[in-house]
């Protein structure tokens, strides 16, 4: 195998974490959301933080090993793409945190209803169900889908 | 070969790829419920979870599967394939079966609430993920 094929190999490997690590998170999300009981959403949204590391092996992966890529690949300096995919992937990270951090808050809360006698509130359901929170988290993932857009399209390479 | 990676069509590949990865997210979702009640047997959530995130990657792997087959077809690919789209066409079709068996019991799983069921389901679903994991490699890595 060539320098250029390990990396591209490492490079997808990344991007499969990043990707795939926030489709779990995504899901687990979303169950937690339909879950009947605060201890139940509490539980599953612990559990997204099991996928934290592999969206970090990802994120770190894809941008170490694209960089490299464009050094190895000799692509210009000015290539639209790969800057448009680096504001993306700041982007997507920037949003994707604040998104978990309403996340947190909606654990938090739920951990607290749950050890208080386990029944759900208006409040929990407001704060999972909260318009800006769910969309901040979704415009996350639009940005990393736009990057995997300009990977394989490439526009102007 | 690489150079017909670079020079392929975008939409069919896109999708190829985008099938992959969220068929990856799919299956990692279940092995992180199934083993997480493997600790918690009594939560009978974990179940649904574990049935309903596997149920999610069904779409998602015929997207996969439809698209290779139209870039396979686009290029003319049917004899001599290369190494690493044997791998990846063998681990497309044949770990379909282990991903059925995986869904079939988680069903079961659902239904009986027997640990043993949950720990197929476990087993199975790591397995499929590695498959993946084997299968983008080759892919991405052009082995062979």
């Amino acid at each position: 195998m060539t320098t250029v094929q390990w990396l591209l190999m490492l490079h997808v490997t990344a991007a499969f974490f990043f990707v795939g690590g926030s489709v779990a998170a995504a899901i687990l999300n979303t169950l937690a959301v339909r879950a009947a009981r605060p201890s139940e959403t509490a539980y599953l949204l612990r559990l997204v933080r099991v996928t934290l590391p592999v969206i970090g092996v990802g994120v770190a992966g894809t941008l170490i090993f694209g960089i490299w890529l464009w050094h190895e690949q000799h692509f210009s300096l000015g290539a639209a793409w790969i800057w448009i995919s680096l504001v993306l992937w700041v982007l997507a990270n920037a949003l994707g945190g604040i998104g978990g951090r309403h996340q947190e808050k909606a654990r938090k809360l739920a951990e607290r209803l749950a050890a208080a006698g386990d029944a759900t509130t208006d409040e929990l359901r407001a704060l999972l169900r909260d318009r800006k929170g769910n969309a901040i988290s979704w415009l996350a993932g639009v940005a990393t889908v736009g990057i995997l857009v300009l990977m394989i399209w490439r526009p102007g390479s | 070969m690489t150079l017909l990676a670079y020079s392929r069509p975008f939409w069919p590949l896109f999708l190829h790829v985008l099938g992959a990865m969220t068929l990856f997210g799919a299956v990692l979702t279940a092995v992180i419920t199934s083993l997480a009640a493997w600790r918690r047997p009594d939560l009978a959530f974990l179940r649904k979870a574990t049935f309903w995130a596997l149920v999610s990657g069904i779409p998602d792997y015929i997207v996969l599967r439809v698209f290779a087959g139209i870039i396979q077809s686009d290029e003319g690919l049917k004899h001599d394939l290369p190494s690493w789209l044997k791998l990846g066409q063998s681990i497309a079709d044949g770990g379909l079966l282990v991903f059925l068996a995986a869904i079939g019991v988680s069903y079961w799983w659902l239904r009986s609430g027997k640990p043993l069921a949950g720990r197929i389901a476990a087993g199975l679903s790591s397995v499929y993920l590695v498959l993946l994991a084997v299968a983008w490699l080759a892919m991405s890595g052009k082995w062979g």
